[in-house]
């Protein structure tokens, strides 16, 4: 890869023979992975677009080994990368040239299930999709589904405080984890929060959702457990102008409605879905709306067709209810299938995260459509329409020269207006690698420093997941100063 | 993702089969969550999307050694991975392309080669096959545990006899196989009965052997191939004349293959047509029993008991992943008054995969093991299944019986006969 | 309104030249709560108002000085509310005040806490630097959760000046039930109704009667009503009962003996300590007037939860200290995250634990 990146840098001075036998003498034989051949596997996450060989890979299989390695590090002030499903798509697991990435995978137990208290006690590596499925049983399940919720992990979850479709009503990870146990870089076991409902002190368990593997490595946490609502169903619309679909959205919450889903696909997602999962999509609508109500039968009939309401009047050219359960689940398959089912059109893809005021959809839509022809790349979009949460799918082939940076340039351009409308660069899938340097974009130097300082209150050597989540200060500055040569590409 | 393959395979049909194939994974890590080895070993390079990335490097010409050999080796070939991957990867041709590749490049030691030449040559012929099992059923008691085991024991139940001829004028051609009239003779026969009662008879034709997928599996590519074409030589004068309508698979590892004939024997010019034309009319039985719904249901009507007996079903990875066949097994034995018990994970490989049993024992029994406990959770009376290969594995681990699903249809028709 | 973040950057210099310590004051409802106020007043009222409001974007952005009434009836007027019923504690409550207090009414068991609402915030730091962080969009991710971090601290990290909150529409039907039922069996009771699917916002038992509220859409109330039975109240007392609880002016909590606040595990079993006790968040909080405040600390600990002085004299918050004390590690990060903020430890010390 020729992105020069902030994984790659020469801070750390390490000793990788020195470091082999100190993990040797606290490991299994089989927990480290030692050999280039074995741990190029392991050079990047969901990202692909970032790739760095890390110094050691080690497979943890408990709390006491995940202790006995960062304690190590700690001691030869070795880079630790905490590593779960790598599903994220910011690159928050890549690894760093000379640090050692952890494998939390084999930590996968469920601990318990208590249906009395409404919480599940799991490992980091427990797959988000398997909390539910354990709790099942007990007519609940863990409420924030990530479109990744078949693989991505737990852990995975916390640090990046993921979304999901049904989190304008349920909330993000942050709002679902009741505790979080852990080990400060030290090597100290931690926990932040417990099984009441708040904790004394400040709210360091906020602070750790969403803290990209900075501050601590996790290795146990507390969620707590919904009650399956009685009915669900989904009202898909199709509407045949994506801008009548924006104003949809904004008009079904300006009726007083929190819909348990609201997500919108535009015609190229739809396309790349329908063939693969035959969810039932309209192939001829510009976009489609997925409204999902859920509560009593008679809640849900009165929601529905309240939503129903409000999406015929913004123009909807086609509206389909969910009949059974089965039904439902096939529309919400389409949905969560659309990243990867992109990859049947294009060999690679750029995932961007950021979300805007809801008003302000359509001519977030319009814009990234005009950039579209302007760097010659397809673009298809995916949104958490409720949550105002954009998913533009940037299509690009990395083997022909130039793509991945035109690709880069676009992602970029389609951050600054993010920040541009009164939003973020990123919503849900964090910062990682891929948007450090646009951190820049929406923070000053002051709000920068002031992270550094948070993090340096846990790991003050800065050994924990080096090069992510916040730029340094220099490359702030260099960022801000390219950004006044160029007005749309702060990497040309 | 992005690629860079180097030049010795580059240029090569395989080698660009390889490269589209690899493009077309996003590298997602959606498929690594349903993979059994995934599940028991927690390391990326043992998950599909792992295996991939060790392929991806071999074909970029990076230096390979008995590392990624041991990764590629556990891989069960169950295709899960595709089952769940959203972006229409072929990891198993990927998969083929890959360990031929390292076959040439990372040699093997001596007693594996000897062992895969043993089983190479003797599991698809009866007349080895048949005795070897004979001798290792008597001695069973006097075996240690570990390898007792290993000999298949007689699973499904006695063979009852084929129907007299009836003169139907529908016909079907039913594969002999290799090792399943030894280990299972009755699979066939309860299969010929219950067409029979459909008004399908159903022959097999002597000289059709092994399938080819066996010694497929085992890289032996020009073994199998003469396999396939001594199958097609003993079919093709039916199939000319008219006389059959279609092969009935009731191995659904055998299906899988004959399936894959035209495009395995696509550069054969005297057999490719052929092969096209006898997997075109290849269906596995549940298949043939669902395209006779209405006549099924006026017999099992006229049949009348409903024991309501609760059963376990395991899926074969070569009928839910490989041949995409879900859900119809499950709803024949529904519709023949069977209950069927929830089975946890329903998408995950057994452990016995083709010859995997014997090459990889340790994670095969442990994927065993996790597979009846998961059939036994609701303890069913039966476990039922669709493929030999499967029968036998489980059965060599479970004191409930294991059994082809067909033979429960026959019983269930013949309670009133 | 910048003249006045001029001159308080100024005293935040000054102190912070001269070691001193503000004591940040808003309205002043809240100065009861939590280990008394040091140092000279910082006066923060004056930056009031509303920022912005779109309803249909559901984020409401107001000055850490707007009275939290102005604010309720902003909402109310567009059909909308801070969903987890913050208590006033006096009428000169302000939105600053809610937030560094961080505490949550009756609906907290249904709905979250205040924290879960807080999507942004501007704040004066130590440094005299004027900081921004999340913002006023649904899902924010880049850069720590530093508005959460904030949510509740007390003021001792900072000067809130901006706070952007998530704002829900307000429920269509409420209806307030009654049963007889003694302790345990309420307890048993809300935790089994916590595991199903019903519309409970609120619940208090006290004195062997379990109150609680449904709200929702209407069919939803009223299916709820059907199945769970008891005694229901009329919508008026109902109203002034919630309320009353919220703003802790319900007879419970009358009189100057000392007020503890348990937060425990809703499954947690009734506590063997001795005094009057009311139960409210499905059972995660359980007040207790008098008692043994060693005691208390040691069965909340047991328990899984911990324990507050809510309201006493100086002379008790001083010697059992107002907070559950903090594990080393813990308390270390806390000593290490106030520098980050406050380097010279200007802001409300004490306030949350001494040294801090
Ligand atoms: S074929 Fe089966 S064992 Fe092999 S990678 Fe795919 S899921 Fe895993
Ligand atoms: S699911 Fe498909 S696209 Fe995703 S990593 Fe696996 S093979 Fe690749």
């Amino acid at each position: 890869m020729s992105i020069e990146s902030s994984v790659a840098d020469r801070r750390f001075t390490v000793d990788r023979q020195a470091l082999i036998a100190s993990l040797r003498a606290v490991l299994p034989e089989q927990a480290l992975l030692v050999e280039e051949e074995e741990m190029r596997p392991y050079e990047c996450d969901g990202l692909t677009a970032y790739r760095q060989l890390p110094l050691i890979v080690a497979l943890p299989a408990d709390e006491a080994q995940v202790q006995a390695i960062v304690k190590v590090c700690h001691a030869l002030k070795v880079p630790v990368v905490a590593r779960g499903a790598a599903t994220g798509l910011s690159g928050g697991a890549t690894p760093h040239r000379d640090g050692v990435v952890v494998s939390l995978a084999k930590l996968k137990k469920i601990i318990s299930v208590d249906p009395v208290s409404r919480t599940a006690v799991v490992q980091p590596g427990v797959r988000n999709l398997s909390v539910s499925e354990a709790a099942a049983p007990y007519a609940l399940y863990y409420a924030p589904d990530p479109s990744s919720q078949i693989a991505c992990t737990i852990g995975g979850n916390v640090a990046e405080n993921a979304g999901g479709v049904h989190c304008l009503k349920y909330g993000l990870t942050v709002h679902n984890v009741m505790r979080v146990r852990g080990l400060t870089i030290d090597g100290e076991i931690v926990e932040f929060g417990n099984a009441a409902l708040d904790a004394p002190g400040y709210d360091l368990l906020a602070l750790m959702n969403g803290s990209e593997g900075l501050l601590a490595v996790i290795t146990e946490v507390t969620v707590r457990l919904t009650p399956k609502p009685e009915l669900a169903q989904v009202v898909i619309a199709s509407f045949g102008d994506v801008r009548q679909a924006g104003d949809a959205v904004a008009g079904i919450i300006a009726a007083g409605i929190i819909p348990a889903g609201l997500e919108m696909m535009d015609r190229k997602a739809i396309h790349a879905v329908e063939p693969y999962v035959n969810a039932g999509y309209d192939m001829d609508a510009a976009a489609i709306l997925l409204c999902e109500s859920d509560g009593t039968p008679e809640e849900v009939a009165e929601e529905i067709g309240r939503m129903t309401a409000v999406l015929e009047q913004s123009g909807a050219s086609g509206i389909r209810v969910s009949q059974d359960e089965a039904e439902r689940l096939r529309f919400w398959a389409g949905r969560k299938a659309a990243f990867p089912a992109v990859g049947r059109m294009t060999p690679d893809y750029l995932c961007m995260d950021g979300t805007i005021p809801r008003k302000r959809l359509a001519e977030m839509l319009d814009a990234i459509n005009r950039l579209s022809e302007k760097y010659a790349l397809r673009c298809a979009n995916v949104f958490h329409a409720g949550d105002g949460n954009l998913h533009p799918l940037i299509m690009y082939d990395a083997n022909q020269p130039g793509e991945l940076d035109r690709a880069l340039a676009f992602g970029a351009a389609i951050l600054e207006l993010s920040v541009k409308f009164g939003g973020t660069i990123t919503g849900e899938h964090g910062v990682g690698i891929e948007k450090v340097d646009v951190m820049a974009e929406q923070f000053s130097l002051a709000e920068i420093a002031a992270f550094h300082r948070l993090k340096a209150a846990f790991d003050e050597h800065g050994l924990l997941n080096p090069g992510k989540g916040v730029p340094t200060l220099a490359r702030c500055r260099e960022y801000t100063l390219a950004r006044v040569g160029s007005a749309t590409s702060p990497r040309s | 993702m992005q690629t860079n393959l180097a030049d010795f395979i580059k240029d090569t049909p395989a080698g660009r089969e390889a490269d589209a194939i690899l493009r077309s994974c996003v590298h997602c890590g959606f498929c690594t969550a349903t993979c059994p080895t995934f599940q028991l070993l927690g390391d990326e390079l043992d998950g599909p999307r792992g295996r991939i990335y060790l392929i991806k490097e071999m074909l970029e010409g990076q230096a390979v050694s008995q590392t990624t050999q041991l990764h590629l080796d556990r891989c069960l070939s169950c295709r899960a991975c595709e089952t769940t991957c959203p972006s229409g990867v072929r990891y198993h041709r990927l998969l083929e392309i890959g360990r031929e590749v390292m076959e040439e490049r990372v040699p093997r030691p001596l007693v594996v080669r000897a062992t895969r030449f043993l089983l190479c040559e003797a599991l698809p012929r009866r007349w080895i096959f048949r005795p070897a099992v004979a001798i290792g059923q008597l001695m069973r008691p006097l075996l240690p545990a570990a390898l007792a085991e290993k000999v298949p024991l007689a699973a499904g139940g006695a063979a009852r006899p084929w129907p007299r001829r009836a003169g139907h004028k529908r016909r079907m051609i039913a594969l002999a196989g290799c090792v399943q009239p030894i280990l299972t003779p009755n699979t066939n026969a309860a299969t010929a009965r219950v067409l029979d009662r459909l008004g399908i008879e159903l022959i097999e034709a002597p000289a059709a052997n092994c399938c080819g997928a066996l010694r497929y599996h085992l890289h032996a590519q020009e073994k199998a191939l003469d396999d396939m074409r001594q199958v097609i030589d003993a079919w093709w004068p039916d199939v000319e004349s008219g006389r059959v309508e279609g092969f009935v698979m009731t191995a659904s590892g055998c299906g899988e293959h004959v399936r894959e004939y035209g495009k395995l024997l696509k550069d054969d010019p005297a057999y490719a047509d052929k092969a096209a034309r006898i997997a075109a009319m290849t269906r596995d039985a549940c298949e043939v029993l669902a395209a006779e719904q209405e006549p099924l249901a006026a017999l099992l009507r006229q049949a009348g008991a409903d024991s309501g007996e609760r059963v376990a079903f395991h899926s074969p990875c070569t009928l839910q992943h490989a041949q995409k066949i879900r859900g119809v097994v499950e709803a024949l034995l529904t519709a023949a008054g069977y209950r069927l018990a929830p089975v946890a994970d329903p998408h995950l490989c057994c452990g016995s995969a083709g010859t995997y049993s014997i090459s990889q024992p340790v994670l095969a029994g442990q994927l065993r093991d996790n597979k009846l406990a998961a059939m036994n959770a609701a303890s069913p009376a039966l476990l039922v299944t669709a493929n030999i290969g499967c029968q036998t594995h489980l059965q060599s681990g479970s004191k409930v019986p294991v059994r082809h699903w067909i033979e429960l249809i026959d019983e269930r028709l013949n309670v009133g006969a | 309104m910048e003249g006045l973040i001029e001159n308080w950057i100024g005293r935040v210099a000054d102190a912070a030249s001269a070691g001193r310590s503000l004591a940040i004051r808003g309205g002043g409802s809240k100065a009861f709560y939590a280990c008394p106020e040091q140092g000279e007043v910082l006066e923060v009222s004056g930056h009031r108002g509303i920022v912005a409001y779109e309803p249909t974007e559901l984020v409401v952005t107001a000055r850490a000085g707007t009275p939290l009434r102005e604010l309720a009836a902003a909402l109310a007027e567009k059909g909308q509310w801070l969903p987890f019923e913050p208590p006033h504690f006096g009428a000169s409550a302000t939105v600053g005040g809610m937030f560094a207090a961080g505490l949550s009414g009756p609906r907290r068991q249904a709905v979250g806490a205040l924290r879960d609402y807080v999507l942004g915030v501007k704040v004066l730091n130590g440094s005299g630097e004027v900081l921004s962080f999340g913002g006023q969009v649904m899902k924010n991710v880049a850069g720590y959760d530093v508005a959460r971090l904030f949510a509740g601290s007390l003021g001792t990290l900072g000067v809130v000046l901006e706070v952007s909150l998530k704002v829900l529409p307000l429920p269509v039907a409420e209806k307030s039930l009654r049963f007889s039922i003694d302790e345990a069996a309420a307890l048993g009771k809300l935790n089994a109704w916590g595991g199903r699917p019903l519309p409970i916002s609120a619940s208090a038992w006290h004195q062997g009667v379990l109150t609680l509220r449904l709200s929702g859409a209407a069919a939803a109330v009223a299916a709820a009503q059907r199945h769970l039975g008891g005694e229901e109240l009329a919508a008026g007392l109902a109203t002034a009962f919630w309320e009353s609880l919220r703003e802790q002016t319900y007879a419970f909590f009358a009189g100057d003996a000392p007020l503890w606040r348990l937060s425990l595990p809703s499954v947690a079993p009734p506590q063997p300590l001795p005094g009057s006790t009311l139960i409210e968040w499905g059972g995660a909080q359980r007040w207790l007037r008098e008692g043994d405040g060693r005691a208390i600390r040691v069965a909340a600990a047991r328990a899984g939860g911990h324990a507050t002085l809510f309201r006493a004299d100086h002379a008790l918050k001083a010697s059992e200290g107002v907070f559950q004390p903090l594990p080393a590690p813990l308390l270390r990060i806390h000593r290490q995250l106030k520098r980050a903020f406050d380097p010279q430890g200007v802001f409300n010390r004490g306030r949350m634990y001494p040294g801090l």
